[in-house]
């Protein structure tokens, strides 16, 4: 561009338009293609397709665990360290449902149900006050520890914290020449990324998205602009917790066994991929969990997979000095 | 009399302490500058690691040993905060996350450090002492109870640390440090280095995370990774909360408290089964906190003016 | 009720909930044991099937006590280790506060480090840790530690020998490692690599798995590629139900091949670890003259008290429980100090042997001050002077239709 065509867009207000602008999104598959075919020449395909097959399932995991979290995160400003124990909850709840007789998949539907609303009353009893208090981010923290605590020990205290199996097929893989993944491991792929698109494009495209989306960018400006915020609130309660469950249900189905540590032991990784992708973009959770999936597996080509959690950890550290706002935060200033 | 029990009563003592001297680091970096650290366990696991090891692979004595480690948790302090201070308040504090528990990982994973094996025998100089000690204490009953003279250590050093840190914050720097708190940009606009302020913050309260970890090497006598877990962050934080985020003195009291309160409920006597207890526990502490934080955020010395932290 | 009947009504509500209830009236001994659970915290696990094991060996004894006319009598209160050294220790105090003789638990080393550094080698109050790691060793209990869960270099050599049982010669074979990441896998791990390269075999790993990850396909792929002629997964049953479901799930895993140590035998696998994931798979364990019928007794006592399924090590709870028992009856007294002198008196090596189903006439045997050896479920103990177990005699089993079938003894010394 020219010197005059910039001196104008700045007396206008905006910054100047770089010739060529490449969208985080590119970026990031950019370098995860360059980062495979290094991989693939120094330890061959096979082993290369297998890891990233695993990294893509752990992916699932956490992004399907994430979405919820971020959405949370973003609109609220609240450090949910209650989430992870919603999976657990949502878990636990169909085990109840189960043994007392309901198949299965219904009773995770039903739990699935009950927890988003008991994410809404919570919201009502707990996060709700502490807005209108307007408490901060420490404080929310902290009742969101202790509300972890409650959640988590209250499920040990009937269920017990012994390992329990979940019963479904664990084995059933589906082969794909020399790779293999599990069927259920498949199931959870798919609706993580399923969920997390869903979400993001209900965001982006509904008028209910667009409100959340006013509302987590400023709440006091989107009540003065109309919008009802409660609303708004409620429904990002019911998806976070619905999704939650989701996750929590679609973790023990496909790993086969947990006892009632598992979210919070989860919640990190969570928490991690979140952040990566940029808090409060569902996309972001998605694409973090990707991220951290990847990683973590590829990196068992070259050192003992010991290391897999440091490995995550690095990484978000890795992104966040060079993104601050996370792949998908963008440079638009948070109030 | 089961519940009165001394021995039982010092052991809580010393535990208190520890999250003391731990909590008034986290007390600065919340309450006085406004910065979320998280990491508060992994500065505490270098300094208690670094001097380990310095005596036992090192030969060094104690006395060298400890102030050496401190220093290597300041500088671990120093190092994680440079590159990260800058990021929003929030950010920060997950990444302090991240940072405690590669620590946490690394000592368990890697082979210097002892890995799965943990560090021991580093405690001979001070058991010696201890025994030394113990007979003098005969005046004050105390001459049988194994940890009286830890108790006794651990609470002069709190007390040392409480008077110096509220020396400092009546000092110019503690000033400058309220400042930023209550509005960064003014103090940047004043001319005050706002990073640099951070980064010593910081520093300083790695420095508190190493002596309380020394005090924790003493008490278990055996260095282990989980040791230093975010649990025990998370427990600083809320003993911060009961104590209000106004003062030091609040925050140890807070400490005192809660340790109390959740070692005590060791005792609770209820027909249900042992796992059933032990989940009571832990509900029971988890309402405290949500009670609180609904209730009574600014603590128990606490006052609301003090409580908001812009992040 | 006026205010004061409802104060002095809280006020003894509140008394009784913290244990200051009257005294009852004893008569003979009144041992009251202590049970270090995990009952919250990242090894919570463990806590319920401990809790069982310690609970069940409390009613048998008692059961045998009675039947057998000595006048003993044994109680448990317990307290939750949390998983952490710190909050043991603190745990381990409310036990003695409680009035506990000897404490039974501490599942890992620092916590028993801990312990024994604060509290019981003071007060000579008998320890007894499931934890395995040499590192209990190094320090100087003072005779009150005791285990009865083999030393790793023993078990060791019994993997080792159960894998050349299965596949001969070491000479150019090739063992595949892999262990959860935590002490007694480390240990076991490292003793028994030098223990298979010694004979001339080659190691491929270990393989060190992580226990909170979601998934093991990696770590899995690593086992069973180059296809090795045994693979050694040292692990417990919570981890295993995942990992052995990834171990299935790479299409390239021979249970067959298999060996696991004792914290992966139970009597009948639990139903969360996907069969074949063990079918035909073998393994080490304790073993004694009487294993079969002693086990047989344990699962029977095991099934008939319902709730949680085997779970690691359990039978080594059950085995220490009852050796404090007969401790007791020894000393005639409930003091610990008295109560852990008296502990090699009833393992004592030349004594009359008495088992699990002869435990009354250990006990009368034990009261009426004759020493004794007691051989326990999980075999024979006869402890060293630093408290682990002199007696190397392993049960090699194997998993047949999810049952675990004995095929042979060794004794690893050998």
């Amino acid at each position: 561009m020219t010197i005059e065509e910039g001196i104008g867009a700045g007396a206008q207000g905006r910054a100047p338009r770089p010739p060529i602008e490449i969208p985080a999104a590119a970026w990031l598959a950019l370098t995860l293609v360059f980062v495979a075919v290094c991989l693939v020449v120094a330890r061959g395909p096979v082993a290369v397709g297998q890891t990233t097959l695993n990294g893509l399932i752990a992916a699932g995991y956490f992004s399907l665990g994430a979405v919820g979290l971020t959405l949370v995160f973003g609109t609220l400003r609240i450090i949910n360290f209650a989430h992870g124990d919603l999976l657990t909850l949502g878990a636990y709840l169909t085990f109840g449902l189960n043994a007392m007789g309901a198949p299965f998949w219904p009773a995770a539907a039903v739990a699935i149900a009950l927890t988003a609303l008991i994410a809404l009353s919570l919201d009502y009893v707990i996060w709700a006050p502490l807005r209108r208090a307007r408490t901060s981010t420490l404080q929310a923290m902290l009742a969101a520890i202790g509300l972890a605590m409650v959640i988590r020990f209250t499920v040990q205290f009937f269920a017990g914290s012994q390992v329990r199996g979940v019963g479904q097929d664990v084995l059933s893989s589906i082969n794909i020449g020399p790779l293999h993944l599990g069927s259920l491991q498949a199931l959870v792929l798919v609706v993580g990324v399923v969920a997390s698109t869903l979400v993001g494009l209900g965001l982006a495209f509904t008028r209910l998205g667009k409100q959340i989306r006013a509302l987590s960018d400023n709440m006091a400006l989107a009540e003065v602009a109309g919008i009802d915020t409660a609303r708004a609130i409620r429904v990002v309660w019911i998806v976070a917790g619905g999704l939650a469950a989701l996750a929590g249900i679609l973790f023990a189905a496909a790993v086969g066994s947990v006892n009632p540590n598992f979210g919070f032991f989860t919640l990190l990784s969570l928490f991690t991929a979140a952040v990566l992708g940029g808090i409060g973009n569902a996309y972001g959770a998605l694409v973090g969990g990707l991220v951290i999936g990847l990683a973590q597996e590829w990196s068992t080509l070259f050192v003992n997979p010991r290391w897999k959690p440091v490995v995550g950890f690095a990484i978000l550290i890795v992104v966040l000095l060079v993104l601050p706002r996370g792949i998908f935060g963008g440079s638009r200033e948070r109030s | 009399m089961t519940f009165l029990n001394l021995d039982f009563w010092i052991g809580v003592g010393v535990i208190a302490g520890i999250y003391g001297i731990f909590v008034l680091g986290l007390q600065l970096n919340v309450g006085f500058t406004g910065i979320i650290n998280l990491g508060q366990a992994g500065f505490m696991a270098i300094g208690a690691y670094a001097m380990g090891m310095l005596v036992v692979d090192a030969g060094w004595p104690m006395a060298l040993a400890f102030p050496a480690a401190v220093g290597v948790a300041v500088g671990a302090g120093l190092l994680v905060g440079l590159p990260t201070l800058r990021l929003r308040a929030d950010y920060f504090g997950i990444v302090t996350i991240a940072f405690s528990e590669i620590v946490r990982y690394v000592l368990q994973n890697a082979s210097f450090a002892g890995g799965n094996q943990g560090v021991i025998g580093y405690d001979a100089e001070w058991r010696a002492f201890q025994s030394w000690v113990s007979p003098h204490l005969k005046p004050l009953g105390l001459d049988r109870a194994t940890q009286a003279p830890l108790l006794i250590a651990v609470w002069a050093m709190l007390f040392l640390c409480v008077c110096g840190l509220k020396a400092l914050q009546a000092s110019p720097w503690g000033r400058a440090l309220r400042a930023i708190r209550e509005d960064e940009d003014a103090a940047a606009a004043l001319g005050k280095n706002v990073f640099a302020f951070k980064l010593q913050s910081l520093g300083l309260a790695a420095a508190l995370a190493a002596i309380a970890g020394f005090f924790l090497a003493l008490n278990v006598t055996y260095l282990y990774p989980s040791e230093f877990d975010l649990s025990f962050t998370f427990f600083g934080y809320a003993a911060l909360l009961l104590g209000g985020f106004a003062s030091y003195a609040g925050a140890a009291l807070g400490a005192v408290v809660l340790c109390a309160l959740t070692e005590g409920l060791r005792f609770l006597d209820l027909p249900l089964s042992s796992g059933q207890v032990g989940s009571l526990r832990m509900i029971l502490v988890g309402l405290m906190l949500v009670g609180l934080s609904l209730y009574r955020p600014e603590g128990l010395l606490g006052n609301r003016s003090e409580m908001q932290l812009r992040a | 009720m006026n205010r004061r009947q409802s104060l002095l009504a809280a006020v003894a509500v509140a008394t009784v909930a913290l244990g200051w209830g009257p005294v009852r009236a004893e008569d003979g001994v009144t041992l009251t044991i202590g049970k270090l659970l995990e009952l919250t915290g990242p090894l919570s696990e463990n806590g319920p099937s401990q809790d069982k094991a310690i609970t069940i060996a409390v009613d048998y004894a008692n059961q045998a006590a009675a039947a057998a006319g000595v006048p003993i009598k044994v109680s448990a209160v317990s307290a939750d280790a949390q998983g952490d050294p710190q909050a043991a220790l603190s745990a381990a105090r409310a036990l003695v506060a409680k009035g506990a003789s000897a404490i039974i638990g501490p599942s890992i080393t620092p916590e028993s480090i801990a312990i024994a550094n604060g509290l019981t080698i003071q007060k000579r109050i008998s320890l007894w840790p499931v934890g395995t790691s040499t590192r209990l060793r190094t320090i100087k209990d003072e005779g009150t530690i005791f285990r009865t869960v083999p030393p790793d270099s023993l078990q060791a050599y019994a993997l080792a020998a159960a894998v050349v049982d299965k596949v001969g010669d070491p000479k150019g074979k090739l063992l595949s490692i892999a262990y959860r990441n935590e002490p007694y896998g480390e240990g076991l791990a490292k003793d028994l690599k030098a223990a298979w390269t010694a004979k001339g075999g080659t190691i491929q790993g270990p393989v060190v798995f992580d226990p909170a990850q979601a998934t093991f396909d990696s770590e899995a792929q690593q086992v069973v590629d180059h296809n090795p002629d045994a693979y050694v997964v040292i692990d417990y049953p919570d981890t295993f139900a995942k990992f052995g479901a990834s171990l299935v799930r790479t299409g390239n895993y021979d249970a067959a091949k298999l060996v696991v140590p004792d914290a992966l035998a139970f009597s009948t696998v639990p139903g969360n670890i996907p069969p074949p994931a063990l079918e035909g798979a073998r393994g080490t364990r304790g073993g004694s003259d009487i294993s079969t019928d002693a086990y047989k007794l344990f699962d029977q006592l095991w099934q008939k008290a319902g709730g949680v399924e085997h779970f690691a090590l359990d039978a080594n709870s059950f085995d220490s429980t009852t050796l404090v028992v007969l401790a007791a009856a020894a000393a005639h007294s409930t003091d610990p100090a008295a109560l852990t002198a008296k502990i090699r008196d009833v393992a004592k090596p030349g004594a009359p042997k008495f088992g699990p189903t002869t435990l009354g006439e250990a006990l009368k045997a034990a009261w009426s001050g004759k020493p004794i050896d007691y051989v326990g479920v999980a075999g024979a103990f006869e402890f060293a002077d630093n408290g682990d177990p002199t007696i190397s005699r392993f049960d090699i089993y194997e998993y047949k239709g999810g049952k675990l079938d004995v095929i042979k003894q060794i004794d690893a010394a050998k």
